[in-house]
């Protein structure tokens, strides 16, 4: 799950990482009030995304004076945040971080994430701030360090040391490096983290380092131990129906093309969505109804997918395993009376009592093509739009 | 012959007061596979299905020589129950338990690269089975039909379709390992590679990968250097976009990495033929073991 940057700043706050007072508004009064308690003559305000590329989309500005803040802020809350990260619905930003500035003397890049190969966690830490990590990792790899994380968060103090060198820190920069550091890998443990970042760390004319920006995501198996992380949970982030389908516990993303989905098995669902694409169509989404999918998951599935108005067919491709495929048809069946499918519906099912299913079909009354193989399903599909 | 499990393997379910444990175990005795007891602490003593229930995975093995165990317990207490059973020396372990957290998981497969005396198989997988010997997991039985074919996959319904279409083939299988779709897991693609390499009743592997890690590009480098049987692979996620996380905790596209493209790449230059779509898997086995 990921979490907005005002949330990850103030869980980091909590593990002595320096970040530049700051405060969190949705409205004017809120600005005003933050500009009062905070005395802001000048300040930086950001929107609150889950995406990246605020500051290439226009979601981070600079205000000089306490007038313009407000101006500043009032234009960019309920901004409509679109770029590739957030797909052509775009995101709107509901809120803003209002943030002290700082001068930066130089950035850096800290962060931690699973090592999947070596079944760790690690701490990146790399001189080059400011910049997309993988594109550092990419150009420069000898400007990243990488150290594993012990699995109750703690680093060794000879880890920290030769961050600090690697980083260029000295004395006090450095003691206040190091301690932000042990802070990042405790706090990415404590929080069941998949990912936390700070770019840019920065280092001030003074010589002092702060966090001027908080990546944070959760593992969304963890959520059930991480309650106050789980509360973070922001829907006017996700669309209506990634909301729905959170709601029914089913696997969907939507993405740009016009033949909705509904799969069983999360590997097939991307097979599917793969074999459209081989005879020349377009999947409107991906959604995996789970691998013991019911009669209600897939009446849900039915109406997620018919909610969105690019959808011109359905295709539905359901191996029965455990479930009955005379069940699945039931309920594609009911869905399909329920909601009235306007657009071509195509169905596939194969496994556990397929004969009982497709007969079920047959004799249902509706328009429904019932094919055999993946590829006949792909095929009728990917025609019905002509 | 096949690998891993077969006739003689004495399975127990942990968590087999559950729904899904029940049902499952039900399932799986019904299929042929040798129950020989199952484990739920608190319900010691109890009998479910006519097996004996153990509070412990220890007290279960002193008592039924058990060598395999099928884990359902919930994902909060999952990871633990992988550590009990490795604790207590079960030799073969299948977790089918999915959620589990990555946190939870780095302990986990911590212990099992230092095991000597257990596998694990999972978690978040549809099991193991060795047509008409031995089903552990939640695979429908009938699909499969003994035979030549080795598969092994990172998927689930998946593996059912590829299953199907070498039943379908008459090429049959030896033994189908689901690895499972989380991000860490035990037993590996090269693993399962290894075992059917030495197994003299597998005639042909087919590999099922999806996007996301290296796991597929690892098995290639091991195939194209090790590998004397005929390999079809298919790869799941040729058009999933960056950075989402298709279903599977594992299968998600970062930073350029683990694309589908890179692994069929890798795939095609280690000779094995990649089927250009799910409904082409038993062909593709089949014309690699033309090929050979």
């Amino acid at each position: 799950m990921n979490t907005h940057e005002y949330q990850a700043k103030e869980i980091l706050k909590r593990y002595a990482i320096p970040i530049p007072d700051f405060g969190i508004a949705s409205n004017k009064h809120e600005v005003e009030k933050i500009i009062k308690d905070l005395h802001l003559t000048q300040a930086v305000i950001k929107i609150q995304v889950h995406a990246g590329g605020r500051g290439k989309a226009g979601g981070v500005k600079f205000a000089k004076t306490p007038e313009e803040i407000l101006k500043v802020a009032g234009s960019l809350i309920g901004m409509k945040m679109v770029n590739n990260q957030t797909g052509p619905q775009g995101v709107v930003a509901h809120k803003v971080l209002i943030s002290r500035p700082l001068e930066i003397k130089k950035e850096y890049y800290l962060g931690a994430i699973l090592d999947r190969a070596h079944a760790r966690p690690i701490l990146i830490a790399s001189p080059e701030g400011g910049m997309d990590i993988e594109e550092v990792a990419e150009k420069f790899p000898e400007k990243i360090l990488t150290l594993p994380i012990a699995l109750d968060g703690k680093m060794h103090t000879y880890q920290l040391y030769r961050l600090a060198n690697f980083m260029g820190w000295k004395g006090e920069t450095a003691k206040i490096g190091m301690k932000v550091a042990a802070g990042v890998a405790k706090a990415f443990i404590e929080t069941d983290a998949s990912l936390l970042e700070i770019n840019p760390l920065i280092e001030d004319p003074e010589g002092k380092i702060w966090a001027l920006d908080a990546k944070l995501s959760v593992d969304d198996n963890a959520l059930f131990r991480q309650p106050e992380i789980a509360g973070f949970y922001d829907p006017t982030q996700q669309s209506p129906n990634e909301v729905a389908a959170k709601e029914y516990d089913l696997a969907y993303i939507a993405l740009d093309g016009n033949i909705g989905c509904m799969v069983n098995g999360a590997g097939l669902a991307m097979a599917t969505m793969d074999i459209i694409h081989h005879f020349g169509g377009a999947p409107a989404n991906f959604l995996d109804v789970g691998g013991g999918a019911s009669k209600e998951k897939v009446a849900e599935g039915f109406k997620i997918i018919l909610a969105d108005p690019k959808v011109k067919a359905v295709l539905v491709n359901i191996f029965g395993g455990i479930m009955s495929c005379a069940t699945l048809a039931e309920g594609i069946i009911a869905a399909a009376k329920e909601l009235g499918v306007k657009v071509p519906l195509i169905v596939r099912l194969e496994g556990t009592h397929v004969e009982e299913g497709k007969k079920l079909i047959q004799e249902s009354g509706l328009k429904i093509i019932s094919v055999d193989g993946l590829t006949e399903a792909a095929q009728k599909a990917v025609g019905a739009l002509k | 012959m096949a690998i891993l499990v077969n006739k003689k393997t004495r399975v127990i379910t942990q968590g087999i007061s559950g729904k899904s444990g029940k049902f499952h175990t039900e399932h799986c005795m019904l299929y042929g596979s040798h129950f020989v007891g199952g484990v739920t602490p608190g319900k010691g003593g109890q009998e479910i299905l006519g097996l004996p229930v153990f509070d412990t995975v220890y007290e279960a093995k002193q008592a039924t020589h058990c060598n395999a165990t099928m884990i359902f317990v919930p994902a909060p207490f999952a990871a633990e129950a992988i550590l009990e059973a490795e604790d207590a020396g079960v030799e073969l372990i299948v977790c089918i338990t999915e959620g589990i957290p990555i946190r939870d998981m780095l302990e986990v497969s911590r212990v099992m690269r230092g095991s000597h005396r257990s596998r694990l198989i999972g978690p978040n997988c549809p099991g193991i089975i060795t047509p008409d010997e031995c089903k552990i997991g939640i695979m429908p039985g009938y699909i499969h039909k003994r035979g030549d074919i080795g598969i092994v996959s990172r998927s689930g319904t998946l593996t059912y379709e590829a299953v199907w279409q070498t039943t379908l083939l008459g090429l049959g299988q030896s033994t189908c390992v689901g690895i499972g779709g989380d991000p860490l897991n035990g037993t590996n693609f090269i693993d399962v590679l290894k075992l059917f390499e030495k197994d003299p009743e597998t005639k042909g592997i087919l590999l099922i990968g999806e996007i996301g890690g290296d796991a597929e590009e690892l098995a290639a480098q091991w195939i194209h250097q090790n590998c004397t049987k005929p390999v079809a692979a298919f790869i799941a996620g040729v058009t999933a976009p960056p950075g989402r996380r298709m279903g599977h905790a594992g299968a998600i596209v970062s930073g350029g990495k683990g694309t589908a493209e890179g692994k069929i790449t890798a795939l095609r230059d280690a000779k094995v033929v990649v089927a250009s779509t799910p409904a082409e898997m038993g062909r593709a086995m089949q014309e690699a073991m033309h090929k050979q």
